[in-house]
């Protein structure tokens, strides 16, 4: 293996980690605080991405880099505001009930995100452009490398310092974490929980809504998006830790790495290392890298 | 609250049992009523898209019918069932028709529910055709009787494109294979090796070299890894088996490594416009194979009538070959069941066999020892344009099927060439 493809694969395990880190990081986050496992949440993430789509489409052609980035977060907006009406009607109805009932609740929301996208998008497969400074790929070397892969592992590595940066160092975010451990507590000492718990949710569909938008030129959109990602992404969260965003996104980067170099080494048998990884580590760490235990 | 008592408990328990035991008689006889036919094909999950060109086909060719009178002055109705690609749901759904009467079944495009109800269907008594399955096995180890696939047979299709790569190609003699992980994928590229071997030495006088084939994993949403590998690799001309989503994700993330523009031709085995569709003007310039080109079939009176009510129905400009297979099988049944004036299945199937009907692409027989239509292979060079819809077909090459359909061997493993 020559240092061109090193750095290539490194490059293609870093995308895949950071595209999935994109999806997950919502996911985990309202897991954390609310301990509800939303397996609706791919389904947000592909309205995202479809509303994205809109809006490139209404544009036509491919979009600059800015309104690419505008419609990314126009998509988390718009995906945010679905989320407090989800909260209203669906998340707050299921604190304190038994997980398989907030399993069948979610995922029955997955299915309406599905049947709502081929509603209002219909069957067909679409796609975006990718604006044209990030069409192509750069050369080091003889290693290539795509200017949109590098694109998605920046936009991972912002969201997560971002969101790092927010839980740890801000008032409102130690609040999330302060209530994530101990809600009762949190309540005793004067804090709106159910302020915050619906600020999580709806930060929590933003990252949806944003990934859509920002992952909206990497593949095809059709309504089974959701469930391609949410599955990927639930094996992150899985191995990283439930709960943790660090976990999500070191999790996310371990799997790339062993996938994109296991490919390589098996190229007969795609796949087999992701899932073997899996397995070893589950059986290893049950809790995660970097979960604990009680979760 | 409402109590079951013993006697209730009794009651309905007896009902059960004489509906298990003696009604299947009754309901089983399909009466003077309508022609019920089976419609089972996936209208929910991943192959829903193309179950919709399926059902959409079938129910025009039923329309068309019955404004002309029906079979045999009986109205036609579809009995239609979503079989979601999965062969546990086909299977259910093919059990409750048969045993509610219908016996006379079309639909079915994954190759794995086609192979799961041939054994149902020769157990009782049913007709199926495919409307769109690629798997060759139909036609060797897994033959049933009471299966038909009234279009491209996978070695037709396949050796017809080796065939054209070698007529209008001769030089690009370096070939490599972008082939999703399962069955479909890796015999689709075999045959196409198959074809290659035989093809390049008789019509370019030139040996082929057959580089080994890059798998692609199925359903995922990411396919760089396998792009890296492709680049590595000195190949003039590939042939892509990836199919409808997966084949978009793959053509957007191959576009950041210039992989496509490698290429000096990229062969499709069967996206029809599915992928020009999805991609528009990203898409790059392929060959691929058709069902059935609207365009091309202009003249026949059957494929002009089809193509004004489809867009009548549908709004959509441009029916895929799914609509064609399903309009097709309604017909090759209609043709059996007046020629035999029975709808019956033992009837049926021996008037399919052999028999030649008229379709939207024109005349196709039946072929007697597999039930294997022979027909000619459509295929289109689809390039992307400046158009709202984003891509124009710019070359339309039909193949005389006889000249690339393997001979008939019902039972036995297909056997190929290899490099």
């Amino acid at each position: 293996m020559q240092a061109a493809d090193i750095v290539t694969l490194l490059v293609n395990s870093l995308t895949w980690a950071m595209a999935t880190f994109l999806v997950a990081a919502g996911l985990t986050l309202v897991f954390g605080t609310l301990h509800i496992l939303n397996f609706s949440h791919g389904g947000f993430f592909m309205i995202g991405a479809y509303l994205a789509y809109s809006l490139a489409n209404a544009i036509g052609g491919a979009p600059s880099i800015a309104m690419y980035l505008f419609g990314s977060l126009v998509a988390g907006v718009l995906v945010a505001v679905l989320g407090l009406v989800v909260d209203r009607l669906v998340l707050r109805r299921l604190a304190g009930v038994d997980d398989a009932y907030v399993l069948i609740a979610t995922y029955a929301l997955l299915l309406v995100c599905e049947g709502s996208t081929k509603l209002l998008w219909g069957l067909n497969y679409h796609s975006v452009q990718p604006p044209a400074s990030l069409d192509g790929a750069w050369l080091l070397g003889n290693a290539v490398l795509p200017k949109l892969s590098l694109f998605i592992i920046g936009a991972g590595v912002i969201v997560f310092v971002a969101l790092e940066y927010c839980l740890n160092q801000t008032r409102p975010g130690r609040l999330v974490k302060a209530i994530a451990a101990d809600p009762w507590m949190a309540r005793l000492l004067g804090v709106n929980v159910r302020l915050v718990y619906t600020a999580t949710v709806a930060l929590g569909f933003a990252l949806a809504g944003l990934a859509g938008g920002l992952l909206v030129s990497n593949q095809t959109l059709s309504p089974t998006l959701a469930s391609a990602f949410v599955i990927q992404a639930f094996g992150v969260i899985i191995i990283g830790g439930m709960g943790s965003i660090a976990g999500a996104f070191f999790g996310s980067i371990l799997l790339g790495i062993i996938d994109a170099f296991g490919q390589w080494v098996l190229p007969g048998l795609p796949g087999l290392p992701f899932f073997l990884a899996m397995t070893l580590i589950l059986l290893l760490r049950p809790q995660g890298l970097m979960g604990r235990r009680n979760h | 609250m409402n109590h079951i008592d013993r006697r209730s408990v009794l009651k309905y328990s007896a009902a059960a049992a004489a509906a298990a035991t003696g009604l299947p008689g009754l309901v089983r006889a399909q009466g003077s009523g309508p022609l019920r036919i089976g419609l089972i094909t996936p209208l929910s999950g991943p192959q829903e898209f193309i179950g919709s060109y399926v059902k959409n086909g079938a129910e025009i060719a039923v329309e068309q019918i019955n404004k002309a009178g029906g079979i045999l002055g009986r109205q036609v109705a579809l009995e239609i069932r979503d079989d979601k690609a999965n062969p546990a749901a086909a299977l259910a759904a093919a059990r409750e028709l048969l045993g509610s009467g219908v016996n006379l079944h079309i639909g079915g495009i994954s190759s794995a529910v086609v192979l799961a109800l041939g054994p149902v269907m020769q157990q009782e008594n049913g007709v199926f055709f495919t409307c769109g399955a690629g798997t060759e096995k139909m036609n060797h180890e897994n033959y049933s009787p009471n299966l038909f696939r009234p279009g491209d047979s996978p070695d037709a299709r396949t050796r017809a494109q080796a065939k054209l790569m070698a007529q209008k190609y001769p030089d690009i003699t370096r070939w490599t294979g972008l082939v999703p992980d399962h069955e479909y994928g890796r015999t689709t590229w075999s045959i196409f090796v198959d074809g290659l071997l035989e093809f390049y030495p008789s019509i370019a006088k030139k040996k082929p070299e057959i580089l080994d084939p890059i798998l692609m994993p199925y359903g995922v949403v990411d396919y760089r890894n396998s792009i890296t590998q492709a680049l590595r690799q000195q190949a003039d001309g590939v042939f892509n088996c990836t199919y409808g989503g997966d084949a978009i994700t793959m053509f957007q993330q191959a576009r950041g490594f210039g992989l496509m523009n490698r290429y000096k031709v990229i062969c499709d085995a069967a996206n029809e416009f599915l992928v020009a569709r999805g991609l528009k003007q990203q898409f790059p310039a392929q060959w691929t194979g058709m069902h059935y080109y609207a365009e091309a079939n202009k003249g026949n009176p059957l494929s002009d009538r089809f193509l004004a009510d489809y867009q009548a129905k549908t709004k959509d400009a441009e029916p895929l070959g799914w609509a064609a297979e399903a309009h097709a099988s309604i017909y090759a049944l209609k043709q059996a069941i007046e020629k035999g004036k029975s709808t019956e299945t033992a009837a049926v199937i021996a008037n399919l066999k052999g028999m030649t009907w008229q379709t939207v692409t024109g005349p196709r027989t039946l072929r007697a020892e597999d039930n294997q239509a022979i027909k000619d292979v459509e295929m289109v060079y689809i390039e992307p344009a400046a158009t709202e819809k984003g891509y124009k077909v710019t070359q339309y090459v039909k193949v005389d099927g006889k000249s690339v359909i393997f001979p008939p061997a019902p039972g036995k493993k297909l056997t190929l060439r290899s490099a």
